[in-house]
């Protein structure tokens, strides 16, 4: 470690005054790029987590390096890992469409908790790099991420028809190009005439395109409708 | 060899090693689940797996400030610290955060179990990480890799052969259930047991929804089985769950 900052790992009013310092710039860093995107807990929330982990390391440090007392000085800090991680899943929640939303947002905020840990027990080197490998993921990532999704191979499919035996040509098409029928939910209208529509998960395994396997399915004969969810 | 003996000690170069290699491990699995559109990506395996790597690293720095600058207090006061005491409360903080990924869909289904496991099996690896286990990560990445990427295979190659199937059912009305009992009958399948609510969703006009558990005869397919059922006028939805 960088000895030439030792001078700052002090439990002195100095190096206090770091620690907690280096906390916010740390958590609001990170916040301040969930903000941007709109997410539930943003700049306050990871600044706050973030101070609050800090000060439990700093506090048994005082404790222990100040006044003596034979403390074991992770004690508090590693509450603050189980803790925070209640938090988060607080922040987890299931839509309508049974998709699971926040996840993101929790394991962020449980990292900040942890860097936190690291200001509070002055350890600036981890606390500082950490960070930066948060931002510069997320950079890169935002970058590769719609290339990733458009070459998924798994998607799902709503599709309307006419009369029941529409299912069975769909199905037949599937294996024609290749392609596995993960999962069906067949649900009939019972108000309208006689449609039907059914969720298909589908996985093309030949390589064959989406737009190409879309486009053959809704040539079918009696298909209503065919979109991808 | 003695550079990675260097890297197994602590010092400067082996922490910033060690905190890209986990960012890395952890991103690279992330990337798998993603393509899946699954809901933990690239972005959470990456977090947890620094986070968890960084709590080791935390518990490695404390002792070795115990051996070094703080050494004259920590003669006087005489209690030492343990370095895997942060570690220790990842393994229990990620299985909470795990358990708000699993959820029971309204068709009785259990989904996100995969994605919690996989969650924690790989804030684990990133224990091993920050430890500076460099084996360890590569026979758990590895490891992990694998059981995502070529596991499903052989599961979806056992799930379409398999002879017990779970049928989730809507109907008009449940006197149409028994209709449906000899529709199934007829086809040699057998009912292990049945799930009736009664009362149903009011949003769907009070359907009456009916889970089966069904062993199908021989050399029979899943997906022409539910084609084959959706063409009974009673049924309004089918799933197979």
């Amino acid at each position: 470690m960088l000895s030439s900052l030792n001078f700052l790992r002090q439990p002195d009013l100095l190096g206090m005054t770091v620690r907690v310092l280096l906390a916010l710039v740390c958590g609001g860093a990170i916040g301040i790029e969930r903000t941007g995107k709109r997410r539930p807990a943003g700049f306050r929330t990871h600044i706050l987590i973030c101070l609050g982990a800090a000060m439990t390391t700093a506090t048994s440090q005082y404790l222990y390096l100040e006044m003596h007392y034979p403390i074991s000085v992770s004690r508090m800090g590693a509450q603050v890992i189980a803790g925070v991680s209640f938090i988060g899943a607080g922040a987890i929640m299931m839509t309508k469409w049974q998709r699971v939303r926040g996840l993101t947002t929790a394991a962020g905020l449980w990292v900040v908790a942890i860097v936190g840990l690291c200001c509070g027990t002055a350890f600036y080197e981890g606390a500082i790099y950490a960070t930066v490998l948060v931002l510069l993921a997320e950079v890169v990532f935002s970058k590769l991420e719609h290339r990733l999704l458009r070459d998924t191979k798994e998607f799902t499919v709503y599709a309307e028809y006419g009369k029941p035996s529409c299912l069975e040509e769909i199905m037949a098409k599937c294996h024609m190009l290749g392609v596995k029928i993960v999962d069906v939910e067949i649900t009939r209208k019972s108000e309208e005439n006689n449609h039907s529509c059914t969720v298909l998960a589908l996985q093309s395994r030949r390589g064959v395109g989406r737009e190409e396997i879309l486009a053959e399915l809704s040539e079918i004969e009696g298909v209503l409708t065919l979109v991808e969810t | 060899m003695e550079a990675l003996d260097c890297l197994r000690q602590f010092n400067m170069s082996s922490v910033l090693l060690r905190l890209t290699l986990a960012v890395l491990c952890g991103g690279l699995i992330g990337v798998n689940r993603e393509h899946k559109r699954r809901p933990a990506g690239f972005r959470t395996y990456m977090l947890v797996c620094l986070g968890a790597a960084l709590t080791m690293v935390l518990g490695q720095y404390q002792y070795l400030m115990f051996d070094t600058v703080w050494k004259s207090e920590q003669l006087s006061v005489g209690m030492t610290t343990d370095v895997t005491r942060f570690g220790a409360q990842v393994i229990n903080g990620i299985g909470f955060l795990g358990t708000g990924t699993i959820l029971i869909t309204e068709q009785r289904e259990v989904k996100g179990l995969t994605t919690a496991a996989g969650l924690w099996a790989s804030a684990c690896m990133g224990l091993a990480i920050g430890a500076g286990f460099y084996e360890g990560m590569l026979l758990g990445f590895l490891s992990i890799f694998l059981s995502i990427k070529v596991l499903p295979y052989i599961e979806g190659f056992l799930m379409a052969r398999s002879r017990n199937m779970n049928l989730y059912v809507e109907f008009d009305a449940l006197e149409n259930m028994r209709d449906f009992i000899r529709l199934l009958k007829d086809r040699g399948i057998r009912i292990y047991d049945v799930e009736i609510d009664r009362r149903g969703d009011v949003r769907k006009q009070n359907a009456p929804s009916v889970v089966f558990y069904l062993h199908l005869p021989k050399h029979q397919s899943h997906t022409r089985l539910m084609t084959d059922l959706s063409y009974s006028p009673y049924v309004r939805t089918l799933d197979e769950i």
